[in-house]
């Protein structure tokens, strides 16, 4: 069943940034244009391959690195720069996914989904952090509840989303309980690295 | 039977750095020793010594049997040039991804930001391509470029002419005007060594008029390019070159590339190549 995949926070993925994110093993460029809208497209040109993750936003459109094709929103290719006078055909066009932000985190979708992304009441995105491990979240103390994994670390209370990656890596994006001071969140940012440690072995 | 692979030349060292302990490394996939022996320069694969030639600087073996004598550069022997070893640069891309990259202007205001290129100066002009059938070599002529710093010895912007030539699968040879010398052509080449098809190292050489730039200016210039053509090879997809259509889409500006990947289908080419569409 086609799902949303949580896949970063929204404060790290500013207007006119782009990043690598993968999705069920499919790699994806996903960017913010000035405007601030979200998108997250095949990590491809269609032009000679390159990654459009190392691209470059300008306005509300993503450029590859290699040639400096820029696509738009729809994914289609807009201009050209050998040769500026020339209208882009329209069968070169990057293929598009499903992007949403809902409390403050980034959710992609490979497929059209008829569900919203979970709606977290009650709490603000503290971090993310990547895994060279898999990550058992029953284990950590944390139980499932409203599309997240919820529990402590660190004596605040948390909500932990898991975003899996090749090669038995996976991604944490952690939020905290809205109400806790800077200094929770100081602990609670402590908590993740113990848990870090732990999931991957790592003695402290 | 001819092997359209084993049978080319491969760069594997450069003469002016190969000491007393020789080289180690590897061609197509096989590991391959060059070596000192008695004043020569051998090269050893498998127990079997590979025919072996020094030229433009470096060593040249052929892991099977030559089909052709190595290709000529007679610029390399005009008087008056410095002959500029750069040195290798290993790339975790295939071998013809190498050369292709060194074949297109298209990216010198992206990737070569002021130096080779900048905006808004990012038009491809018309050019010329042909694959010349009486020497077998992809040339691509009358190419124009506005380049900011063309080479070590220009000061401003100029709009700079270049010949690109493809005397064999894994060398290219740019041709480019030398602004000290209106009429000359600076030469510089990118020789190619497949460690096997997705790695490779690139040896860069030159062949040039200029007098005045210190020798390490004009290694670490051409450096600084490569290793910014690095960081777009080792992230293309495929991996592979696509010799068939289908998988990337190219435009006017890419006609050299197109006569490439062409030209190394005919030739039963495909080392470092994606022939069908994934
Ligand atoms: S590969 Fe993207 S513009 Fe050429
Ligand atoms: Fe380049």
């Amino acid at each position: 069943m086609p799902d949303w995949t949580p896949v970063a926070l929204l404060r790290d993925l500013p207007p006119l940034v782009v990043m690598p994110v993968t999705v069920d093993g499919v790699d994806l460029a996903l960017w913010r244009s000035a405007s601030g809208r979200i998108a997250a497209w095949a990590d491809r040109c269609p032009h000679r391959g390159m990654r459009l993750s190392h691209g470059f936003v300008r306005g509300e459109a993503l450029s590859c690195i290699y040639h400096g094709w820029s696509y738009a929103q729809s994914g289609q290719c807009q201009r050209i720069p050998a040769h500026p006078d020339l209208e882009p055909p329209e069968a070169i066009r990057v293929p598009v996914h499903h992007a949403t932000e809902a409390g403050g985190v980034i959710w992609v979708a490979l497929d059209t989904v008829t569900t919203a992304p979970p709606a977290l009441a009650g709490v603000q995105p503290l971090r993310s952090v990547t895994l060279d491990a898999r990550f058992d979240p029953a284990s950590a103390g944390l139980t499932e509840s409203g599309g997240a994994w919820r529990g402590t670390l660190g004596g605040v209370a948390v909500a932990v989303l898991v975003q899996p990656l090749p090669d038995n890596r996976c991604a944490l994006h952690v939020l905290a309980e809205s109400k806790a001071s800077p200094t929770d969140l100081v602990a609670a940012s402590r908590g993740i690295e113990t848990l870090r440690r732990q999931a991957e072995g790592v003695s402290a | 039977m001819t092997d359209p692979i084993r049978d080319e030349w491969y760069p594997v060292a450069l003469v002016s750095q190969l000491g007393p302990e020789g080289r180690d490394t590897r061609l197509l996939g096989e590991p391959v020793r060059v070596a000192w022996q008695d004043g020569a320069i051998i090269v050893t694969s498998g127990g079997h010594t590979l025919p072996s030639q020094q030229r433009y600087g470096h060593v040249w073996a052929c892991p099977g049997t030559p089909a052709r004598p190595l290709f000529d550069i007679p610029e390399a022997d005009q008087p008056g040039r410095r002959l500029v070893d750069v040195g290798l640069v290993r790339v975790k891309c295939s071998p013809l991804r190498a050369v292709e990259n060194f074949l297109d202007i298209a990216h010198f205001p992206f990737v070569h930001t002021d130096i080779l290129g900048a905006e808004p100066h990012t038009e491809v002009g018309k050019y010329d391509v042909a694959i010349r059938e009486e020497v077998d070599e992809v040339w691509a002529t009358k190419v124009h470029f506005y380049q900011p710093q063309a080479a070590k010895s220009a000061a401003g912007g100029i709009t700079t002419e270049y010949m690109y030539r493809v005397p064999a699968p894994t060398v290219s040879i740019l041709y480019k005007t030398c602004p000290p010398r209106p009429g000359e052509w600076d030469v510089i080449t990118l020789f190619v060594q497949p460690l096997d098809e997705e790695l490779c190292e690139v040896w860069p050489w030159m062949a040039l008029f200029d007098d005045d730039t210190p020798m390490t200016d004009l290694i670490h210039f051409q450096q600084t390019i490569f290793l910014q053509d690095r960081s777009i090879l080792e992230n293309q997809l495929p991996h592979r070159l696509p010799l068939d259509p289908g998988m990337e889409i190219p435009t006017r500006a890419d006609l050299t590339s197109i006569a490439y990947r062409r030209w190394l289908k005919r030739r039963g080419y495909t080392y470092g190549a994606q022939l069908v569409a994934a």
